[in-house]
Order: structure tokens, then sequence, then C-alpha cells
């Protein structure tokens, strides 16, 4: 939605660029296996909401690869994810975090997914040494 | 009965962005800080979460983020030979009520004032002579320069992982920025926030007529952002929803977003909801406020909490109130032009502007708070203001915030406002309308002001604060002057149709203007022209620190929150560096 009608000014594309060149550059090392340095990186987009602390919006995700789905205490979990009754092993979680709508309807995660694939593997990996 | 309570360091009068700050420096001083908030406490997790946090029904319309006008509220009148009424339900500007306070469902807009606009007076007096400036408008210079600001707006910008593109940096100037700008020490610490189709369109409009249009600067991260508390936020989803309403994504930057999250987790902080404060304990002979009282809203039960320092950071009319019935300052009274608490009240004076467009698809539903393309070529003393006829002027902007369901319905002037007729207008202009907005200074005027109801009262019996307000003929021609400025560019965006929207010359309740109220405990040089001193520290009780825009000596023209966030950061240093090591005035009268 939002590339299809987005339209910088010029000046807005300069600084745009200068923003983006940190996560470019790590980027550009990901040649060949997931790189979970990476996936740190990716993962601030995540880490606004999934805090450990308890004002968070979202529930943590320590520990979250090989957890059962709608599982953290306290957290209030929409009522499609208390019935998505998933195992977030690797394949689930990446086609979740690839597209959270298509994986499980209806969620209130306000994330619209990460659309680059070799994001989504780093994303991945860094998540799986998450504790 | 009143139960008085354990002493404390420093206790904050309200809790928005500014109560925040102050606790969040004063505990890192290493004080014990108590924040008192008369509304519930608003926590992300539980607030700010999908699917409810996008209710246009409830917050936009019912407004359940704002002030409860059951317990309080002010009068109004336009004119101090009229009777004031209370105004039952708040309209023409919101005040938000809770942590956070209105800086959860804020606009996001974050400005700087111009360097010139601190030196208001001097520097109309430079440019147009002595007796320029209309003896009834009591418009004074700042004590404070924007150098003397910048590290601090600077501080606020890197808080709020604000959005933006510069224009002035370290004095180079910038294209595509605001030129205009006061030099700023960095970048903002994220790119601007996207630019819609109509907001293309405007600029490129802008741009032929020789303006100088950039993407309007907003307290909202464009992309995933770890702010200097350590706290991340998240990049906006342009959702189109934020304006009245709360941030689902932590990338709207409020209190709750950027500064509680570290609070909360801290022994030396403690946050007291629902908790009113009714009265400030002053002792005159001493010059120190004692203690402040407070009434639980649960119960009903009172406390008194003894301070060392008293931080009032409650909205303007709360800090105009509470100086008022403690007795600290004089009360203006207009007929004889003495006292200072209550004078140079203004409220920002906006007009606007609808556009339509038949063949273009300008997807208007998607958006974000503060969106929008902006020339601010009309501003202060940017622009020479030799026979026009007035003095300060203001930004123009192109705004697409989204287009929600019940207030995004924009129709051409003269369309039914109910019906089938509307009903077809909206399905036919929808994707086809574009909003327009001139920003607007203020220039204090001697008969607006603010001071206690002589009938009415709250809840607590307490008297309300009597605003008596009109925006001088001054205002009204700076306002013309801007939209025909607007209209020029409008007219170069080839529209189908367009509406201009002047405000009437009498200013009304409502409906919704902004939340831009400002004055009533002005900043100054010396206590003879002042209720405040540079710090923000009370002439008349050196343990008080009055913090908002309350402050302002006059309302330039841009949104105040930058400029509050600012002098929040300015007034807490000199307390952290200056004031706990030597307590006592810091200017000496």
């Amino acid at each position: 939605m939002r590339d299809k009608n987005s339209g910088l000014t010029p000046g807005a594309l300069f600084i745009a660029a200068f923003g983006a060149g940190l996560l470019a550059t790590t980027a550009a090392t990901t040649a060949f296996a997931a790189d979970a340095d990476h996936g740190k990186a990716v993962f601030q987009t995540c880490a606004a909401c999934h805090t450990d602390r308890p004002d968070a919006i979202g529930p943590s995700l320590r520990g979250v690869v090989g957890r059962k789905s709608a599982s953290v205490d306290g957290f209030h979990y929409s009522d499609a994810m208390k019935r998505a009754n998933l195992t977030w092993d690797e394949a689930n979680l990446r086609d979740y975090l690839k597209d959270p709508q298509a994986k499980v309807k209806g969620n209130r995660m306000p994330f619209g997914g990460v659309s680059n694939g070799t994001d989504l593997d780093d994303l991945v990996a860094y998540l799986k040494d998450y504790k | 009965m009143v139960t008085r309570l354990k002493d404390v360091d420093a206790v904050t009068v309200g809790f928005g962005w500014t109560g925040a700050i102050l606790a969040r420096e004063l505990t890192k001083a290493g004080l014990n800080v108590v924040g008192l908030e008369r509304g519930p406490d608003r926590v992300p997790g539980e607030d700010f979460i999908l699917p409810s946090v996008r209710d246009e029904l409830r917050y936009a319309q019912r407004l359940e983020l704002m002030v409860d006008n059951s317990i309080d509220t002010i009068t109004f009148r336009n004119f101090p030979n009229e009777q004031a009424l209370p105004i039952r339900r708040i309209g023409a500007f919101l005040p938000g009520e809770g942590t956070g306070g209105s800086g959860i469902h804020w606009g996001a807009l974050l400005w700087r004032n111009l360097p010139s606009d601190f030196r208001v007076r001097s520097a109309l007096t430079e440019r147009y002579g002595k007796n320029a400036i209309p003896d009834d408008m009591t418009i004074q210079d700042w004590p404070v320069s924007y150098d003397e600001l910048e590290p601090h707006y600077d501080r606020y910008d890197r808080l709020c992982g604000a959005s933006g593109q510069a224009g002035n940096v370290q004095g180079k100037k910038i294209d595509g920025g605001n030129i205009f700008e006061g030099a700023r020490a960095n970048h903002y610490p994220n790119a601007p926030i996207k630019s819609s189709n109509a907001g293309v369109m405007y600029g490129a409009a802008a741009k032929s007529l020789g303006y100088h249009p950039f993407p309007a600067p907003v307290a909202i991260a464009s992309s995933a952002y770890t702010n200097p508390e350590n706290v991340t936020l998240g990049a906006c989803e342009y959702c189109g929803y934020c304006n009245r309403i709360a941030c689902e994504t932590n990338s709207k930057a409020s209190a709750n977003s950027t500064i509680l999250p570290v609070l909360r987790l801290d022994p030396k902080f403690e946050l007291r909801s629902r908790c009113f404060v009714t009265k400030l304990s002053y002792d005159k002979a001493a010059k120190r406020v004692v203690s402040v009282t407070y009434t639980d809203m649960r119960n009903g039960e009172e406390y008194e909490q003894p301070a060392g320092i008293v931080i009032l950071s409650s909205f303007v009319f709360g800090n105009v109130q509470h100086l008022l019935l403690a007795g600290i300052g004089e009360p203006y009274d207009r007929d004889s032009g003495k006292g200072l608490v209550g004078k140079n009240y203004a409220y920002q004076y906006e007009a606007g502007a609808s556009a339509f467009f038949e063949d273009k698809e300008l997807n208007p539903y998607w958006g974000s708070a503060g969106m929008g393309v902006v020339i601010d070529d009309f501003n202060g003393e940017s622009f020479d203001h030799g026979g026009l006829g007035f003095f300060g002027g203001g930004y123009i902007a192109c705004n697409t915030a989204g287009a929600p369901p019940i207030a995004g319905r924009t129709v051409p002037h003269g369309t039914p406002e109910w019906g089938s007729e509307w009903k077809r207008a909206t399905v036919k202009w929808y994707h086809h309308a574009a909003r327009f907005n001139t920003q607007g200074s203020v220039y204090a005027n001697r008969n607006n002001f603010m001071d206690l109801d002589p009938t009415y009262k709250d809840v607590f019996g307490r008297p309300l604060i009597r605003l008596s307000y009109n925006p001088p003929d001054n205002e009204y021609n700076m306002s013309r002057f801007l939209l025909t400025k607007l209209e020029g560019i409008i007219k170069a965006m080839n529209p189908t149709a367009y509406d201009m929207h002047p405000r009437p010359k009498t200013f009304t309740v409502v409906p919704y203007q902004s939340t831009h109220n400002t004055g009533g405990t002005m900043t100054g040089a010396d206590p003879k022209s002042s209720v405040v001193n540079r710090y923000l520290q009370a002439w008349d009780a050196h343990n008080l620190f009055v913090q908002g825009a309350s402050v302002f000596p006059q309302q330039h023209g841009y949104n105040p929150t930058g400029t509050v966030g600012a002098l929040a950061y300015w007034s807490a240093q000199a307390i952290t560096t200056k004031y706990l090591k030597n307590p006592g005035p810091l200017v000496q009268a």
C-alpha cells in the first residue's frame, strides 16, 4: 500500500538514502548463510513493541522459537491467535513474519510483514538465539 | 480530613510531556519524584492496542482521551464586557487527560520557533521603527535565545525519534528542507515520513510559484529507531487514525512511548494516577510552595504531599488556575494593565481550505497524524511586513493525516450535511479531495487573558478559569494574507473545484481548531514583566518551576510542543546543575 502511493520530495529522497545507509551496508554482507547479526538489525522493527517491559504492546519474543502460540503469561492475545494452535518452529515463524494476516487471519499485530527473503531468514536466525 | 504524607524531593502536578521529562531528569539526578496525574494511567500494552485503538467514534468523536468536563472546564467570553459561560463540552481545543496528557492524541507536528521569534519585540522595532508595534500588542522578547535552546530542541528531537528534512544544518542551507529555520546542530534522527499524492502535487505547485516546500517535521518515527533512553520506537504504518487517538505501534512519540517505559522501572519514581491536585500551599514569606493537596478520584480521600521542588506541569488553564488560587504572583487586571498572571493568552489562528480533483486518485485513507507538505515562506520575520497592515505569519500546509470513516469526508461547499445527496457527494469525492491549513501566529493583546470566574466553580468548589479571547484585527489580517497565498498554490494545482475556509472575526469555541493555547504565566527577563524567569522558575516561589505553553509570552506561527519539550529540558538542566547545589532564585530580580 505504502510503496504504490509514496511520493517523496527530492530532499526527502536524499535523507531517506542517508538514513538507510546503516541497514544497507549490513545487508550487503549476507551473501550465503543466514546472518543473525543482520537479523538483529531487522529485529529493531519488532523491538518497539516486543520488549520485556511491563507496558509493552507485544509479548516478549525471548525463547519464541519452539514455543506454542499464544503462550506468554499475562499477554492479551487476540481470539485469532488463541485459536491458531501453532508451534513457532522456524517454518511457521517464517510464514507468519512474511505475512502475518495470511498465516493467522485476524490477529491484532499491526505489522504488514517482512517482504525481503534475506531479511526474513536473518530475522529467524536471530530469534533462534534470542533467549 | 487531609492525610499528610511523607516528604518527597519533587512532585509533578500533571503528567504529560513536561511532567515526564522533568521526572526523568530529576530522578537521574538522584531525586525521589512523585508524578501526580488527575486522569487514569494510560499504558501502551493495555490502552494503545488493536483493534480497540482504531475506533474513531470512541476517541475522535466521543473524545475518550480528553478532559472530563463533568469535573472541570473553563468559562469563555469573547470580550471583557460580556458574561462568560462554561464550556460544557470542549470543542475548539481538546486538552488530554491521563498519563501522557495531550501528548498522546496530538498531531505530533514538531516545530521550532524562528530565532527572530525569541526576540520579536526587538526584531520588529529594529525593522519597522519604534512606533510600529501597536500599544495594545503586548508582545515581548523571550529571556532565552534560539541558540541557547537549540541543544534542548535537539534532545527532544532525539527523544521523539523525529522525522523530517533539515533545511539548515550548522548554517548550511539544504534544498528540500525548511531553509528559513534556525541552524540545527544535527539532521533529524529519521528520514521524513512519506508524502501523499496530494502532498506531492502541492509541493510541485508551491515550487512552481517560487516557494520552498518540504515535508512537515513530525515526532513520528519513519523507521524503527532507538532513542537515547534506549527505548525503541516502531516505524509508522500510516494507518491514518492517529489524530485524537493513541499510536498502536509506538511510532508517534508520547511520554508513554518514549520515557515512561524507563520511569516505570525506576524505584526513584512513583506515579500516582487519578490524583487531582486542587491546591498549592504557598509560604509567601519564604517564597516557597510547601506542599500540594490532591484528591484521590477513586474514593474522594484528600492528601497533602509536601515536596522540596514542585513542578507545575498541567495544561495552560490548570497552571494559571493554580497560581491564581494560591496567590502566587499578581493577577492580571485588564483595565489597569497591572499584574501578570493570566496575561498574554494566545490561541493559534488557523484557517484552511479544501480542493477537489476529479481525475486524480489521492488515496486519502492512508496517512500519519502530522503528515503533510509545507511552505514556511511567510512566517515570523522571514518576510517583509512593510505595508501589509499586520505582524506575524504562519506556515501553509497540505495536510494528509488520513481520512477516517466519520470525519474524513470532505465535500464541496454547498453539499447538504446529511441525506442522499450528501451520501452521493461523499462517494464521488472521497478519493479526490485534499485538505489544507494555514497555521498562524497570535501576537499577544491586552484584551486577551485568563482570570478566575466570579460565578462558576469546578466539582471541588474552586472557581473556574475564565477565558476572555477574540483574535485582534492583526491576526485576522494575517490569516487573510496566508489564505491568499494558499489560494494561489491551490489554483496552481489546477483543481476541479476548491473552497477557502476563512475564520469568522468572532472566535467560537466550536468546532475544533487546535489545542494550542498559550500564555498566562509568561517567561521574561524580570519580575516586572513576567511570572517565571528564563529557567521557568517562579519569581515569587523559588522551588516552583512552571512548565508548558503557559510560559509563552506570545504565540508564534508554529505548533507549540517542540518548544515546550525544549524548554522542559532547558529548565530541567537548570534545576539539576544549578538549583540543587544552591536552592534559591536562579536569576536575581
